[in-house]
C-alpha cells in the first residue's frame, strides 16, 4: 500500500469510528438514569475509601506508635487497647459494609443500562431486516442473525462498565486530590503530576494500542474462521486426498497468526504498563518521601512536618488513587469491542434497504367505475444506477388467471415484489382495487406461494395455520385435505402435529409447496400470487401440484410467475417481460 | 477433571513456555505484595526510630533503594508475564487445533456428513476457543494463588499464628468457597442462558429465512414480538446471574476487610504479650491488604472451570468417535481396471435396510442414472462407493479387490464426486482449485477454468483468479461456485464419476453448460448419476429406478455412447 493510501484508509477509519463513537454516545442518552446511579454508586465507594484510609491510619498510629511510645514506660492492658481505638473499628465496619453495597449497586445499575440499550438495539435491528424481505434474500442469514445476538451483546458492557468508570475517573480523583492537597501539599503535587503524564503517554503508546486491539481481535476471528472453513470442508479435502496435507496447512495458519498478535499485543500491552508504572513509581516516592521525613532527612524549608498517621493516611490513599484509571485501561477493550459493534450494526441500520418504506398507506383514492383488481400505472423501478422494471402498464381484472413469463432477470420477482408491498415503486403508481397499493393493504388481500416456503419449527398444523393464527382445527384440516397436506400427514404418527422445520422431520420440495398452497387456501384471499412454485419440483409431483391451483382457486384472480410450459398453458393470459419491459 | 488433564498433556511439548508465564506471575506479584508490606514497615520503623531519636543506626538508604526496585520490577514482571503467558497460549491454540483435526480426518466422511454437523462444527470451533483460555484464565491464576496464599500464610505465621490463621483460612474462603456457591448457586441460570440464546436465535434465523412468508401472512408482528419476548427473557435471567456476579463480589471485598478488621484486632489483643510490636504490625497489617490480590482472579477462574470442563468434554468425545468404517490394516495395491460391481448389497443406518440386496455391475466406462424420490437412497449408495460407510452385507467390487481392502486415499482417487452442494474455502479461486491437483500447472488451471466455464467470470475480477473467495471473501454465487467445482473434477481427472443432483439449483444457463462440460469430458469414464428430474439424463446409457431399496432398470437409451 503506498503512503497516501494508508493515509487515505487511516482517514476513513478514522472518519467512520467518529461516526460509531457518537452513535453510542447518543444511545447512551436513553439509559442515563442507570449510568448515573452506577457512576454515583462508583463515587461514594471513592469517597468510602478516603475515609477507610484515614481510620486504618489513625488506628495504626495508635498501635504502633502509641502503644510503642506507651510501651517503653507502662503496660497497657489490651482491653484499654481496644477502649481506644474501638470507636474507629466500628466505624470502619460501617465503611466497610457501605463500600460492600457500592459495588453491588454499580453493578447492577450498570447491568440496567446494557440491558436497556439490548433490548432497543435488537428490536430496531429486526424491524430493519423486515422493511426489505427482497434485499434480505441476498445477504447471508447466519451473518445478520449474529449481528442482532452476539454484535447487540457486545455493546452491553460499553455501557454496564466501561461509561460509569469513564465518569468515575473524572471525579473521583479529584476529589482524593482535594483531601490530600491540605493534608500534605507534597504528596499532593507528586500524585498530580503523575496523574495527568498517565493519559499522555497512554495517548502516545495508545494510539497504536487502539487500533492493535481491533487488529488482534479481527485476527482472532479470522484464525477461528479458517479452523472453522476447513473443519466443514474436512469431506471434500478427504475426496481431494487432500486432509493430511491441510494439517501442515493449519499449524502454518496457527504459527503465522501467532506471531502477528504477538507483535501487537508487545504494544497493546506497553500501555497498561505505562500505566502500572506510573502508580508503582508514584507510591514508591510517596513512601520514601514519608519515610525520609519521619526520619527528618528531609530538610525543605517548605516541605510540610508530616506525622505517622498522616504519612500512612497518604500511603494508603495513593494506590486508589490511580485505581479507577487502572480500571478504565481494563475495561477500554469493551469500548473497542462496542465500536467494533456499533459498525456492524450500523451498516445493517444504514443499508439502502432500510430506505425503503416510504411505503406507509397513502390516503389517495382513485375513482373509476369498474376499475381493475390491481393496476400499474407507468411504473418503473430501479436499484441505484440499474432499471429493473420500466414503463410498466399493466391492468388485471377480478378472477384474471395470468402466467408472468420471461427469462430470468427479466423482473419477474421484482414485480411481485412490488405488488406485495415488498418493495416500493421507483416512479409511477400501483393502484389496488382503486386505492394505492402498500403493504398493508396487500398483503391482506393477497396470498403468496413462493419458490421454497419457508416451513417454521413447530407442527405442520402450526405452519398452515401461519397465514391464520385465528383459524380453528376444523378449518385447518380442511385447507390440509384441500392441498393434499393430509395425504402424507396422515402417514405420519403424529399426523398434523408431526414437528417440521429446523430440528423437526424433514419435509421434501413437493410436501414444502403443498404446505405452502394449504395455507393461501385457508387465508381464503382474492388475489394468489405464486413465484414459480414449481421450480423445485419433480414432474409428477408439478403436474398434481398444478392441478390442485387450478381447482383451488378457480374463482380467484391468481397470478403465476413461471417459464415453464406447461404453467403457462394452464393460464387464460400470459404477460411477458423482457429486459425489464411489457412485451405483449 | 480427566477431560481437562487430557488437554493439559497436549500441551506438554511447550511447557516451558508454560513454567516461564507461571514463574514470571510469581514473581510480579511477590513483587505486588513485597512493595506494600516493605512500604508500611519502612514508615512506620522511620516512625519509631525518628520517635526514638536513633536515627543514625536506621539504614534508611536499602529498604527505599529496595521500594524502588520492587516498584519497577512489578511493572517489569507484569509486562513480561502477560507477553510470555500470551506467548504459550498461542503455542497451545496451534497444538490443540492441529490435534483436532487430526482426529476427525478418518470421520470426516460418514460421522461428520451425518445431519446437523455444521452447527455442531460451530459450536466446536467456540468450545475450541474455550480450551485457548485453559492455561491462561484457569491454570496460570490458580497455580499462582496456591503458592501465594500458601507463601503468605507461612510469612505472616512467623509473627503471629492467629492471624497468619484467620487470614489464610479467609482467602481460601473468597478463592474457593465463595466462587463455588456462587457457581452452584447460579448454575440453573446459566444453563437456561444457554437455552434460551439457542432458542432466540433460532428465532432469528427463522424470521430472517422465512421474512416473505411472514410478511405475506402478515404474521411478522406476532413473530417480531415472540422474539422480542423471548430476548427480555435472555436478558432476565442475565440479570439473575449478574446479581449473583454482584452480591459475590461484594462479599469477596467484605471478606478481605474482615480478614483486616480480625488482624487489627488480634495486634491490639496480642500487644499485652508483646507478641507484635511497633513495624512488624505494620509488616502483618499491610501483607494481609496485599495478600487479597493474589486471589482476585479466581471467581472468574472457576466460572471457567466449569464452562471449559463442559467444552472439553464435547471436544473429546466428538475426536474420539468411531469412524463409520473399518479401515483395513492390510493394503492391496489398486486394480488395474475400474469395473464397479456390487454384490447382494445391504445397508442401512438403523435395523432397517435401505438398500436389500443390490446387484449391479458397471464395466468401465458405464454411464447410469438412478432416479427415485428423496429418502429413496440414492445418495446412500454413492456413498456406499466412497465408503461413507461400510454395506452390513454383501461386497463392493474395483476390478477384482472388495473396496474395504484398498487404502481408503487410493481409493477415493478414483472417483470424482460432483454434487448440488458445492464446497468453497475461505482462499484464492486460484488455491480452491489447486485442492484437485496440488502440482497443477499454469496451464493445466487455465485448461480446467476454459473447461467449466470461467473464463469470463474471472476474466471480470479485479484480482482474476487471485480473487479471494468464501467466507468474507468475493461473492459467488451458486452456479460460479458449481462450475469451479466441476473445475476441479478436469483437474482431477479420475475414472470414475460419481454425480448427485449435479444441475440442483442452477439456472438453466449454467445447466445446461455443466451437462454440456460433462457429456464430453465423460466419454471414456464410468458415470453414475443420481437424480430426482429428468433434466441431463441424456448423458446415460441405462436409467435405473430406486424403489424400496432394490434398482429397477427402466429405460435403455437406444444409442449407448460407446
Amino acid at each position: 500500500m503506498s503512503e497516501t493510501n494508508n493515509q487515505r484508509y487511516f482517514d476513513q477509519h478514522h472518519a467512520r469510528e467518529k461516526v460509531c463513537a457518537k452513535w453510542l454516545k447518543d444511545q447512551s442518552k436513553t439509559v442515563h438514569k442507570p449510568i448515573l446511579f452506577a457512576t454515583l454508586a462508583g463515587i461514594i465507594n471513592g469517597v468510602a475509601v478516603i475515609a477507610q484510609a484515614a481510620l486504618l491510619a489513625s488506628i495504626l498510629s495508635t498501635l504502633i506508635i502509641d502503644n510503642s511510645v506507651i510501651g517503653w514506660t507502662e503496660a497497657r492492658s489490651p482491653s484499654i487497647t481496644l477502649e481506644v481505638i474501638g470507636l474507629q473499628l466500628v466505624g470502619l465496619i460501617a465503611v466497610f459494609l457501605l463500600r460492600s453495597i457500592c459495588i453491588y449497586a454499580q453493578q447492577i445499575a450498570g447491568f440496567n443500562a446494557g440491558a436497556k440499550v439490548r433490548t432497543a438495539i435488537r428490536r430496531q435491528l429486526t424491524d430493519t431486516f423486515a422493511l426489505n424481505p427482497a434485499a434480505l434474500k441476498q445477504q447471508q442469514s447466519g451473518a445478520l442473525a449474529a449481528v442482532s445476538l452476539e454484535q447487540v451483546d457486545a455493546l452491553a458492557l460499553y455501557f454496564s462498565r466501561y461509561l460509569p468508570q469513564q465518569y468515575i475517573v473524572g471525579v473521583s480523583p479529584f476529589i482524593m486530590l482535594a483531601v490530600v492537597m491540605p493534608v500534605n501539599w507534597l504528596v499532593g503535587l507528586i500524585l498530580l503530576i503523575t496523574a495527568p503524564l498517565i493519559p499522555l503517554f497512554m495517548a502516545l503508546i495508545g494510539m497504536g494500542a487502539a487500533s492493535a486491539q481491533r487488529n488482534q481481535f479481527l485476527a482472532l476471528t479470522r484464525m477461528s474462521g479458517y479452523f472453522l472453513d476447513r473443519l466443514q470442508g474436512l469431506a471434500t479435502l478427504k475426496l481431494f486426498g487432500q486432509a493430511e496435507a491441510e494439517l501442515t496447512a493449519i499449524h502454518h495458519s496457527a504459527d503465522d497468526f501467532r506471531e502477528k498478535t504477538m507483535s501487537v499485543l508487545r504494544i497493546a500491552f506497553l500501555s497498561s504498563a505505562v500505566l502500572e508504572f506510573f502508580s508503582a513509581v508514584a507510591v514508591a516516592l510517596v513512601a520514601v518521601y514519608v519515610g525520609l521525613s519521619l526520619l527528618g532527612q528531609i530538610h525543605f524549608t517548605f516541605a510540610p512536618a508530616v506525622s505517622f498517621k498522616i504519612g500512612l493516611f497518604v500511603l494508603l490513599l495513593a494506590p486508589e488513587f490511580f485505581l479507577p484509571l487502572r480500571q478504565l485501561a481494563i475495561y477500554y477493550h469493551d469500548r473497542a469491542a462496542a465500536l467494533g459493534a456499533a459498525d456492524a450494526i450500523l451498516t445493517i441500520l444504514e443499508q439502502p434497504m432500510s430506505k425503503n418504506v416510504g411505503w406507509v398507506s397513502d390516503s389517495v383514492t382513485q375513482h373509476h367505475h369498474d376499475s381493475p383488481i390491481i393496476e400499474f400505472n407507468k411504473v418503473s423501478k430501479s436499484y441505484e444506477q440499474r432499471q429493473v422494471l420500466a414503463d410498466i402498464n399493466l391492468q388485471i381484472h377480478q378472477g384474471e388467471k395470468i402466467a408472468l413469463v420471461g427469462g430470468s432477470g427479466a423482473g419477474k420477482t421484482t414485480l411481485l415484489n412490488l405488488l406485495l408491498g415488498f418493495e416500493s415503486v421507483t416512479e409511477g403508481n400501483l393502484w389496488l382495487n382503486g386505492q394505492a397499493l402498500n403493504r398493508e393493504n396487500a398483503t391482506k388481500i393477497m396470498a403468496y406461494v413462493g419458490q421454497n416456503a419457508y416451513i417454521f419449527y413447530g407442527s405442520i398444523a402450526d405452519n398452515i395455520a401461519l397465514a391464520n393464527a385465528n383459524a380453528t382445527a376444523e378449518q385447518i384440516n380442511a385447507a390440509a385435505h384441500a392441498a393434499g397436506v393430509s395425504a402424507f400427514s396422515n402417514q405420519l404418527p403424529q399426523g398434523l402435529q408431526t414437528l417440521v422445520g429446523e430440528r423437526g422431520y424433514g419435509l421434501s420440495g413437493g410436501q414444502v409447496q403443498r404446505i405452502a398452497v394449504a395455507r393461501a387456501f385457508l387465508k381464503n384471499a382474492e388475489i394468489i400470487v405464486l413465484d414459480e412454485p414449481t421450480a423445485n419440483l419433480d414432474k409428477v409431483t408439478k403436474t398434481q401440484l398444478l392441478a390442485m391451483i387450478a381447482q383451488l382457486f378457480n374463482d380467484k384472480t391468481v397470478i403465476i410467475s413461471s417459464h415453464d410450459d406447461e404453467v403457462i398453458q394452464g393460464m387464460d393470459r400470459k404477460i411477458i417481460l423482457q429486459h425489464g419491459r411489457l412485451v405483449s | 477433571m480427566n477431560d481437562l488433564t487430557f488437554f493439559l498433556r497436549l500441551f506438554k511439548p511447550h511447557r516451558l513456555w508454560l513454567a516461564g508465564g507461571i514463574v514470571l506471575a510469581l514473581l510480579t506479584a511477590f513483587a505486588a505484595v513485597a512493595l506494600l508490606t516493605l512500604s508500611g514497615w519502612f514508615i512506620s520503623a522511620s516512625a519509631i526510630a525518628g520517635l526514638g531519636g536513633d536515627v543514625l543506626l536506621f539504614n534508611f538508604m536499602l529498604p527505599a533503594a529496595q521500594i524502588r526496585a520492587l516498584a519497577i520490577s512489578r511493572t517489569l514482571g507484569r509486562y513480561g508475564e502477560r507477553l510470555v503467558t500470551h506467548e504459550a497460549t498461542f503455542r497451545v491454540l496451534t497444538e490443540i487445533r492441529v490435534w483436532f483435526f487430526a482426529q476427525l480426518i478418518p470421520l470426516a466422511l460418514g460421522r461428520l456428513s451425518e445431519s446437523r454437523s455444521g452447527d455442531l462444527l460451530t459450536r466446536m470451533t467456540a468450545d475450541i476457543d474455550a480450551l485457548d483460555a485453559l492455561y491462561l484464565r484457569l491454570l496460570a491464576p490458580v497455580v499462582v494463588a496456591a503458592i501465594g496464599v500458601t507463601a503468605v500464610t507461612v510469612f505472616l505465621y512467623q509473627y503471629d499464628p492467629f492471624i497468619s490463621l484467620s487470614t489464610g483460612v479467609l482467602l481460601i474462603i473468597s478463592a474457593i468457597a465463595i466462587p463455588w456457591l456462587f457457581n452452584r448457586l447460579g448454575k440453573d441460570s446459566a444453563e437456561n442462558v444457554v437455552t434460551l440464546a439457542a432458542s432466540l436465535r433460532l428465532r432469528q434465523l427463522e424470521m430472517l429465512q422465512g421474512m416473505t412468508d411472514l410478511l405475506a401472512n402478515q404474521a411478522y408482528t406476532r413473530f417480531s414480538e415472540a422474539f422480542a419476548n423471548n430476548s427480555e427473557r435472555l436478558i432476565d435471567t442475565e440479570a439473575d446471574n449478574n446479581r449473583l456476579t454482584a452480591l459475590s463480589s461484594a462479599l469477596t471485598l467484605l471478606l478481605s476487610q474482615l480478614a483486616l478488621l480480625l488482624a487489627l484486632i488480634l495486634v491490639a489483643l496480642g500487644y499485652q504479650d508483646g507478641a507484635l510490636l511497633g513495624a512488624d504490625i505494620a509488616i502483618v497489617v499491610f501483607c494481609v491488604i496485599a495478600a487479597f490480590e493474589l486471589v482476585q482472579p479466581l471467581p472468574q477462574a472457576l466460572q471457567m472451570l466449569g464452562k471449559t470442563q463442559a467444552a472439553a468434554h464435547r471436544v473429546r468425545h466428538l475426536a474420539t468417535l468411531t469412524p463409520t468404517i473399518d479401515i483395513a490394516n492390510l493394503t492391496k495395491a489398486l486394480p488395474s481396471h475400474y469395473d464397479l460391481h456390487f454384490h447382494n448389497v445391504s445397508f442401512g443406518y438403523s435395523e432397517q435396510f435401505i438398500l436389500k440386496n443390490l446387484n449391479l455391475n458397471l464395466p468401465h466406462g458405464a454411464k447410469i442414472a438412478i432416479i427415485g424420490a428423496s429418502g429413496s437412497g440414492k445418495t446412500t449408495l454413492l456413498q456406499l462407493l466412497t465408503r461413507h460407510y461400510d454395506p452390513q452385507h454383501g461386497d463392493i467390487l474395483l476390478g477384482d479387490v472388495a473396496i474395504n481392502q484398498l487404502n481408503h486415499d487410493e481409493l477415493l482417487s478414483c472417483f470424482g464426486v460432483l454434487s448440488q452442494r458445492s464446497q468453497l474455502f475461505a482462499a484464492t479461486i486460484k488455491d480452491n482449485l489447486l485442492i484437485a491437483k496440488r502440482a497443477a500447472t499454469q496451464n493445466e488451471l487455465n485448461e480446467a477454468v476454459k473447461f467449466a466455464g470461467l473464463t469470463q467470470f474471472i476474466g471480470r475480477l479485479p484480482d482474476g483468479i487471485h480473487t479471494w473467495v468464501g467466507e468474507s471473501g468475493a461473492k459467488i454465487s451458486g452456479g460460479e461456485a458449481r462450475r469451479i467445482a466441476l473445475a476441479r473434477l478436469y483437474l482431477k481427472n479420475p475414472p470414475i464419476l460419481l454425480l448427485d443432483e449435479p444441475t440442483e439449483g442452477l439456472d438453466s444457463d449454467t445447466e445446461r453448460d455443466v451437462l454440456t462440460a460433462l457429456a464430453s469430458f465423460a466419454q471414456h469414464k464410468t458415470l453414475v448419476m443420481v437424480t430426482h428430474r429428468t433434466v441431463g439424463l441424456e448423458l446415460v446409457d441405462v436409467v435405473y429406478r430406486m424403489e424400496q431399496g432394490i434398482l429397477i432398470a427402466c429405460k435403455t437409451n437406444a444409442n449407448p455412447a460407446h
